[in-house]
């Protein structure tokens, strides 16, 4: 039986009441939530609540999923999507970055990213010498503007193909794509920015 | 100049292939064209190449493991059932002390950090061994250490016997022995000779400011036997009355 289909049983099971089909729905994806949104918020506590938040959405408007208009996991990574940008929406990173919503300006190349946004992360030389190589991605990849953060995991850590990411971020193709291209480069340069601070 | 074609590729057209060469689903003449663009253009080359890198780390990046008692708190804030599944796992691999190894870790973590240094490792080695060495001369057991009473009481007792026989160690040392009796005949070499019992009286004689008679003495101890006597009194002298007015005004 393929995926898709096994999924589809389990939503109709978990609709009509059964607990052990949600219980199989969590099981299969609370990694891969919680993931997107340790990678996304930063931090593991805040994870856990988001995780924990979109799983009672997704318990509230499971009835409202539709198999026929797309993939399960497309439908559960938006949710968990509309939440992460509520999340921070309501949190003060809301000042210091743009808003996940906003129209890129024409302008907004005008100014790299890493002068745009303020570093608050201990110094280079601290973290370098204390950290794993993966810690220090991570501690850059929260420097990215949200719009940017938030096409590259779901990209280069999610694996999920341009299509199903222009349909969980509401933009076009095309969008995604410059996205995710300006999201690593930047992601590059704040790396190396970082190093070249180290030696 | 950005936007001008080279190779046969304009910068824009670059940007719109930079996903499919990354992906390295770009073949043929356009990868040719791509790669040609690359080298040449100074602005879309180091774009390349910067996105090529941040594609590396953000792959480098491994999946976290969730906490264990995710799952087990998503089902009780959902159904409220406690799947028996779920929390016999949770309990098995989370303890009490997790979140307090959670918040100790970051504060000891350069401590241990250091410690695990070899020079660091080498000193608190040489320390552990000088001390079991100092211990073991001393006598101390360790086996001895889980005997040992804590009642106030016991540990009262202890002080004082422990007290009581350091004392008399000390005092029954030869030579704290031997040094002690020098420095006694030392002070009663350089202490200054003792006054004779009369030139005590005498002293008290002067230092009399009381006003009172001195008692009489029994006998004339500075008349020599041969000294003639000049004058005397009889033993027994008449008495007067003598009587004192005072002056009432």
């Amino acid at each position: 039986m393929e995926d898709a289909q096994v999924v589809a049983r389990l939503v109709r099971r978990c609709v009509a009441g059964d607990v052990v089909a949600w219980e199989e729905i969590v099981q299969r994806y609370n990694r891969r939530i919680y993931n997107i949104c340790y990678r996304f918020a930063g931090s593991g506590e805040n994870a856990q609540d988001l995780t924990q938040e979109v799983f009672i959405k997704m318990f509230r408007t499971l009835s409202s999923y539709d198999v026929e208009r797309g993939a399960f996991m497309t439908w559960v990574t938006t949710i968990t999507r509309n939440l992460l940008v509520d999340h921070f929406r309501k949190s003060k990173q809301d000042r210091v970055t743009e808003s996940l919503d906003t129209t890129p300006s024409e302008h907004e190349d005008a100014m790299p990213l890493s002068e745009k946004i303020e570093d608050k992360a201990p110094a280079a030389d601290m973290s370098v010498q204390s950290r794993e190589t993966g810690e220090l991605v991570h501690t850059a990849l929260q420097k990215l503007s949200p719009e940017l953060r938030e096409a590259v995991i779901l990209r280069d850590l999610q694996d999920m193909d341009y299509k199903d990411i222009a349909k969980v971020l509401k933009v076009p193709e095309g969008t995604v794509k410059s996205r995710i291209n300006r999201g690593r480069a930047e992601l590059a340069r704040l790396l190396q920015r970082t190093y070249r601070q180290v030696m | 100049m950005a936007g001008e074609p080279k190779n046969g590729l304009q910068c824009a057209e670059f940007d719109a292939l930079l996903n499919e060469a990354l992906d390295a689903t770009l073949t043929g003449p356009k990868l040719e064209s791509f790669k040609a663009h690359a080298r040449v253009c100074a602005v879309c080359g180091p774009l390349f190449a910067e996105a090529d890198a941040g594609r590396r780390w953000l792959k480098s990046l491994a999946e976290v493991e969730p906490p264990v008692t995710l799952m087990h708190n998503i089902l009780v804030a959902t159904t409220g059932y406690e799947s028996q599944r779920v929390a016999v796992r949770a309990k098995g691999e989370a303890s009490w002390a997790d979140p307090i190894t959670g918040w100790l870790r970051p504060v000891f973590a350069p401590v241990l950090s250091m410690s695990r240094q070899p020079r660091f490792a080498m000193s608190f080695g040489m320390a552990f061994f000088s001390l079991s060495i100092s211990l073991s001369l001393a006598g101390v057991k360790v086996s001895d250490v889980r005997h040992v009473d804590l009642r106030p009481s016991a540990i009262k007792r202890t002080y004082y016997e422990t007290t009581g026989r350091v004392v008399k160690y000390y005092e029954n040392i030869r030579f704290v022995y031997e040094i002690e009796s020098r420095v006694r005949e030392f002070k009663k070499v350089t202490a200054p000779a003792v006054p004779t019992p009369k030139e005590q009286n005498k002293e008290k004689k002067d230092n009399n400011t009381s006003g009172q008679p001195e008692p009489r003495q029994e006998r004339n101890y500075s008349q020599g036997e041969n000294q003639p006597v000049l004058a005397s009194l009889p033993n027994d002298p008449p008495v007067g009355t003598v009587t004192t007015y005072r002056r009432l005004s």
